[in-house]
């Protein structure tokens, strides 16, 4: 079976919404959040594999080899990110001078960071018409992740919703990956 | 825009991968410019004139007739 971006992306979602119903069951305890947050990523997911259905299975216009050099940097950062955001959230507990507080807590800015670096070569390598479809993608994503937070920070000032500060400012940097994922499916199609 | 880019690579038997290596750009690229669903910047239009040595009016021409 061929693994297609639409096949890779339902299987995901699936995974994620099995996680997000079956968690609560087999972890009691578990905060309703992350099964929100589950969910919510699943439902993203579903979209983007909508979006990238009947797509040509080679949809990115990328060399092979920048792909893989890609890849490689984004899962190394990616995975430094989910080790490093372990230590701090554990080591926060434990430490209490301001400072140290400080480092601790933005110490998983530093792999983020190389993923940004891996992002901005990736998109320097691509062919001019790729490096459009990237740029139209990211400014899809600007505009309705900051009209999101627009209307959240309207309808929490009216206080209709409350969404904690750091859950949200938390959440800028993967809402913006999603919904740039999900624009630039559709705005590659318009180059098909 | 309208382009020559096809008929000027099937004339010389080459796949639209051939092309897009000889331009260093993608496949998907090619197709786009020969579909007229991209067009392309000033630099890429001078190496397709200068890889099918022609001119560049030669090759795009505009969607509306002047």
């Amino acid at each position: 079976m061929i693994l297609s971006p639409f096949r890779s992306l339902v299987a995901v979602a699936l995974l994620l919404a099995g996680a997000a119903l079956l968690l609560p069951r087999l972890v009691p305890g578990t905060p309703r959040d992350v099964g929100i947050i589950l969910f919510v990523g699943a439902l993203l997911l579903t979209v983007m594999a909508m979006a990238h259905r009947g797509a040509d299975p080679d949809c990115d216009t990328a060399s092979p080899a920048l792909t893989r050099r890609y890849l490689r940097a984004l899962m190394a950062s990616m995975g430094a990110y989910v080790l490093v955001l372990a230590a701090s959230i554990w080591l926060l507990k434990r430490v209490d001078p301001p400072l140290l507080r400080a480092a601790v807590a933005l110490a998983p800015v530093l792999p983020i960071g190389f993923a940004v670096r891996a992002m901005v070569r990736y998109m320097r390598g691509l062919d001019e018409m790729q490096q459009r479809i990237e740029l139209e993608a990211v400014g899809v994503a600007s505009v309705l992740v900051s009209m999101l937070y627009m209307t959240g920070g309207l309808l929490q000032s009216a206080r209709l919703v409350h969404v904690a500060g750091d859950v949200a400012m938390i959440w800028v940097f993967p809402l913006m990956c999603a919904v740039y994922g999900i624009a630039k499916a559709f705005v590659a199609r318009r180059y098909r | 825009m309208r382009s020559r880019v096809r008929e000027l690579r099937e004339a010389r038997a080459w796949s639209q991968a051939q092309l897009g290596e000889r331009l260093e750009v993608s496949r998907q690229t090619v197709n786009a410019i020969e579909t007229g669903k991209y067009d392309p910047s000033l630099p890429l239009a001078f190496r397709i004139a200068a890889l099918f040595e022609t001119s560049i009016e030669s090759i795009f021409f505009p969607e509306a007739p002047a």
